[in-house]
């Protein structure tokens, strides 16, 4: 007999969605990465969080809900993407600024557009 | 969000400054930023060379097609006051900041355009209430330099952003005018200034004074400093009328 929420015999590891107005609202920061030599992801992605984690502390990162989106990378453009949430953006967009290097390459970072969603950003 | 359109970078060293870049490479790179114009800051050697540089900061100004101003920046006070006197033959004036004396004579002095990172090289703000209230009287700009922010790391960086943070607050207080400056010494240091404006909002300014420190009041400076290439002007507060 199967208990209420179970499937299968074993219990859904899923939450409930929360209702649209407990939501957070979320934002997107479009960037462009202006460097000396070619991007990868793994460097941005790490210059990102060890800057991040540098400047707002472990606490103000956790405020951010921050979140590099991988599938939006785009090596050839080096253009990238990166979320969170619509309190928090003044504080991604200051933090961004402040990456001065990726790897052994000098970087600039140029914001292009900020959206509530990804499809606005296009 | 915040798209801003005129703004204006007062605050990039070159080559010929003791920076690492050409003249060129800054004003391509400004523009990609979506800068309208920047200021290159030279420090004064003599006549013949600020004819040259303003040649070249006009040449450079037609070929990448933005606004670009010949600055200089006086590093002791027998330079600012020398400077003052020769203010109509050049765009902008800066004072380097981070003495106290200098620090004063720049809030005190109606020629002085922008008092440049005040802060550098203190333990304490460099600027007091009595500063900042004569910088508001006088019209001159306090920096607030990215620069200062990125070369400084961990409890270095975080003494350097409290001094801002204080000098923002004075500077709030007694209604100065702000600027906000990359202070670059490489293309490489330019920053977006959206996220210049944004880190003067983590240090207390509003996001449309943020607005306004890079785009409104470096257009007021450089208006001024037309007015002040016209033939009409004598000095700071007199003109002739006919």
């Amino acid at each position: 007999m199967g208990d209420a929420g179970s499937e299968g015999g074993q219990m859904k590891d899923r939450l409930k969605i929360l209702p649209p107005s407990l939501r957070e609202k979320e934002r997107y920061v479009k960037f462009k990465v202006l460097s000396e030599e070619p991007i990868n992801y793994s460097d941005l992605e790490a210059a990102v969080w060890n800057i991040f984690l540098d400047f707002h502390g472990e606490v103000g990162v956790s405020g951010l809900s921050l979140w590099l989106i991988k599938n939006r990378w785009d090596g050839r453009n080096q253009t990238g993407v990166v979320k969170c949430n619509n309190m928090s953006v003044q504080k991604v967009v200051a933090g961004l600024g402040v990456i001065s290097r990726l790897g052994d390459s000098r970087v600039i970072f140029k914001i292009l557009k900020v959206s509530g969603t990804i499809k606005g950003l296009k | 969000m915040f798209i801003i359109m005129n703004c204006f970078d007062l605050h990039v060293h070159s080559a010929f400054s003791g920076g690492e870049s050409s003249l060129e490479q800054l004003a391509e790179t400004a523009k990609q930023l979506g800068y309208s114009g920047i200021c290159f800051v030279f420090y004064y050697q003599d006549e013949k060379q600020k004819d040259i540089l303003l040649a070249e900061v006009e040449r450079i100004g037609k070929k990448t097609g933005i606004e670009t101003y010949l600055g200089f920046e006086a590093r002791s006070l027998k330079e600012l006051n020398f400077l003052a006197k020769k203010r109509k033959s050049f765009d902008i004036l800066l004072a380097r900041g981070g003495e106290l004396e200098l620090n004063r004579a720049a809030c005190e002095t109606p020629e002085v355009d922008v008092l440049t990172h005040p802060e550098y090289l203190r333990n304490d703000s460099g600027l007091d209430h009595v500063c900042v209230k004569l910088a508001a009287k006088n019209g001159v700009a306090v920096e607030m330099n990215f620069r200062e922010i990125t070369i400084a790391s961990k409890s270095t960086r975080s003494k350097v952003l409290a001094n801002i943070a204080r000098n923002i607050r004075l500077v709030k207080k007694y209604h100065a005018p702000v600027v906000l400056c990359s202070g670059a010494i490489s293309h490489w240091e330019l920053k977006d200034p959206e996220c210049l404006m944004s880190m003067a909002v983590q240090l207390g300014l509003e996001l449309k004074d943020a607005k306004k420190s890079v785009s409104e009041i470096p257009r007021k400076i450089i208006e001024k400093v037309k007015e002040r290439r016209g033939k009409k002007w004598v000095m700071p507060g007199v003109r002739v009328v006919k």
